[in-house]
């Protein structure tokens, strides 16, 4: 599915990832873990294409395609899908909008037809349904005044419209409380199948208990420097990252 | 020569001699600096003509089919007070243009809503012809207890040649008087549109505002209210979408006399192409004016590398009780937006008018007149490059 060979990336002339090497195939579950200001948020940055950081070395394979050549929205169109640790508040843009707008635009360059008004919002109301979100959602402008857990649901609801290959969590996890947690893990496992993957940022191991990865890659200094099965995010909890460090 | 002289008689001339020799508007004036007055200066204006129509317009300087509504009185100047008389004395002395709009005034009218009455009027300001310029005054009274909307609306058509249109609008807003003001500025890509507009608001009384500019080759609006007793309130709303070599002014004061009284202003300016835009809102709170409140946000968004802003918002207290805000925005479009939507699939150009409209929309949404939102909706989706796709959406999935 991707292939991330020695990643070299900076912002502002400071080298942040310094020789990311990453396989992963498709339908697996990889959590990347690791210490603030190690590079986790940078390298979802850099596969979404957020055009402040410069890559200065490597390549990113995705599909057959040179993934860092291609514009943001030509990621999407290509099935890549970052959901966003701080999504952004966008006033007077209607969400329903944005998911309508999103969801045709990725259809449209997958070969499929338009969803019609009325097949979408039977469509959206279904993955409302699964995020536990009302219907007035979809007429509050794009996350305008939502909590920080409305705003991952919301994150999730539109990876479940956009139907990725390959999903980017970026600290999805994060400013949820046990239920919102909960809600945001099952939705991620209910996007679970042999031909999607995901790749999800994370500190902490409490939504690797609910989304269970196959791989968890530990990345210190801009590099990944230990990785393992689900038993190493134990591990990491109880030892903290120091002792990573030590190894 | 040329420029609003050439509009003068000879008497004229000498009575407004003082004016013209302040000069038109030019550079050196502070409040007129940004104004581009060429077209203005050089033009040999004439007298407007006027031209049969429906509906309670302004055309050529004069006002024809005259509003008739129960709760509603018109008359000529002829029975302006003292007070009116003095105010529209007190505007013209203010600069040179003032005192050329005094001289040049050909129609006063006097508009008075009774108490406890509610009216809404509807005003066309209709095209001018080729070269021609009119002057008019309207002077409203809004009585006790009575609630006044006005809707004035341009009409667009077509001009090849500069042609001016100024008017002077007076209001008296009595004790628990409201009056909603909504103006939807589409005059013709020629047109010189100019707007005097004088508010005085008595105890508990209201005005409400809402200007949005379009059109025109230059519009100016002159805005200043005054709160002159406790609870007197305004608020200001205002939007101007600026293009191709366009320029639009406002310049806003509103004057917090007395204590207990509040405004409230939001503009914004999206400027395009060589536009420019010129925002200038001063707000003065006297040393009587305790426990006031006002506040006021200004956003200008740059579309291009020749589009110009000049925002300047001005606070000036001398009450030690009062609650003041202001903030002022000048930027283009935000990255991280941009990227948010375009990560969603979202091409460039769509993500562009997505953001442009967005920052539009607000001050669309707090239109009150549902017919009157659509148009203004219709219009900006129009003069958005690539607008067809908000178009569409809002048509297929607003439920």
């Amino acid at each position: 599915m991707m292939s991330i060979r020695n990643l070299h990336a900076r912002v502002d002339d400071k080298p942040i990832l310094k020789g990311i090497n990453l396989e992963i195939s498709a339908g697996e579950i990889h959590a990347i873990m690791g210490p603030n200001g190690s590079g986790k948020s940078t390298l979802s940055s850099v596969l979404a294409g957020r055009d402040e950081y410069e890559v200065t070395n490597g390549e990113v394979i995705y599909q057959d395609q040179n993934l860092l050549e291609l514009e943001p929205e030509e990621r999407a169109w290509a099935g890549l899908f970052l959901s966003f640790q701080y999504p952004v508040e966008i006033p007077g843009v209607k969400n329903v909008y944005l998911l309508k707008a999103a969801v045709n635009a990725v259809r449209e360059h997958r070969g499929l037809p338009e969803l019609k008004a009325a097949d979408f919002l039977k469509l959206v109301r279904e993955k409302l349904k699964i995020m536990q979100m009302s219907e007035s959602f979809l007429h509050r402008n794009v996350n305008e005044g939502f909590s920080g857990g409305e705003k991952k649901r919301n994150e999730i609801l539109q990876m479940q419209l956009l139907e990725p290959k390959l999903a980017l969590l970026d600290e999805t996890d994060s400013g949820l409380d046990v239920d919102a947690l909960r809600i945001v893990g099952e939705g991620i496992n209910l996007m679970r199948t042999p031909d999607r993957s995901v790749l999800l940022v994370t500190h902490y191991q409490r939504l690797l208990d609910i989304v269970k990865p196959d791989f968890v890659h530990v990345l210190i200094d801009g590099q990944i420097k230990l990785s393992g099965d689900f038993s190493l995010a134990q591990r990491l909890e109880k030892e903290g990252y120091e002792g990573i460090e030590l190894a | 020569m040329n420029g609003l002289h050439t509009l003068l008689t000879k008497s004229e001339r000498y009575s407004a001699k003082d004016a013209l020799q302040k000069g038109l508007p030019s550079k050196q004036v502070e409040s007129w600096k940004y104004l581009p007055s060429r077209t203005l200066n050089k033009t040999k204006w004439v007298s407007a003509s006027h031209r049969e129509s429906a509906g309670f317009v302004l055309h050529g300087g004069r006002f024809a089919n005259l509003p008739l509504c129960d709760g509603v009185n018109t008359s000529t100047n002829s029975s302006l007070n003292s007070a009116e008389i003095a105010r529209l004395a007190n505007l013209a002395s203010a600069h040179g243009f003032s005192s050329a709009q005094d001289a040049l005034n050909t129609d006063c009218l006097l508009l008075e809503v009774i108490k406890l009455a509610e009216v809404r009027i509807d005003l066309c300001r209709l095209a001018n012809d080729a070269k021609e310029a009119g002057f008019a005054t309207v002077v409203i009274r809004v009585g006790e207890g009575a609630k006044l909307l006005l809707i004035e609306q341009f009409e667009d058509a077509p001009r090849s040649q500069p042609n001016l249109d100024s008017l002077r609008i007076l209001v008296d807003v009595s004790r628990n008087g409201e009056m909603k003001h909504l103006r939807f500025q589409t005059a013709n890509d020629h047109a010189q549109v100019f707007t005097e507009i004088d508010v005085d608001i008595s105890e508990n009384g209201h005005y409400n505002l809402h200007t949005i500019d379009f059109g025109a080759k230059l519009s100016r609006t002159n805005i200043e209210i005054k709160l002159s007793a406790e609870q007197a309130s305004t608020k200001i709303n205002g939007l101007a979408v600026t293009n191709g070599s366009q320029y639009h002014d406002t310049h806003l004061a509103v004057e917090h006399r007395i204590g207990d009284t509040q405004s409230a202003m939001t503009f914004r300016n999206m400027v395009d192409g060589k536009g420019e835009a010129t925002f200038n809102g001063r707000v003065l709170i006297e040393k009587e004016a305790q426990r006031s409140a006002t506040k006021q946000s200004v956003g200008n968004l740059l579309l291009s590398k020749t589009a110009r802003v000049n925002p300047k918002p001005e606070l000036e207290i001398y009450a030690d009780d009062v609650t003041a805000s202001h903030g002022c925005t000048v930027g283009s479009l935000n990255r991280n937006e941009l990227f948010y939507l375009k990560s969603r699939g979202i091409n460039e150009t769509d993500a562009r008018a997505f953001l442009q409209y967005a920052f539009a929309a607000k001050l669309v949404e707090l239109i009150e007149d549902a017919d009157i939102r659509e148009l203004v909706e219709s219009r900006l989706l129009g003069e958005l490059k690539h607008g067809e796709l908000i178009s569409e959406l809002k048509e297929s999935v607003n439920v």
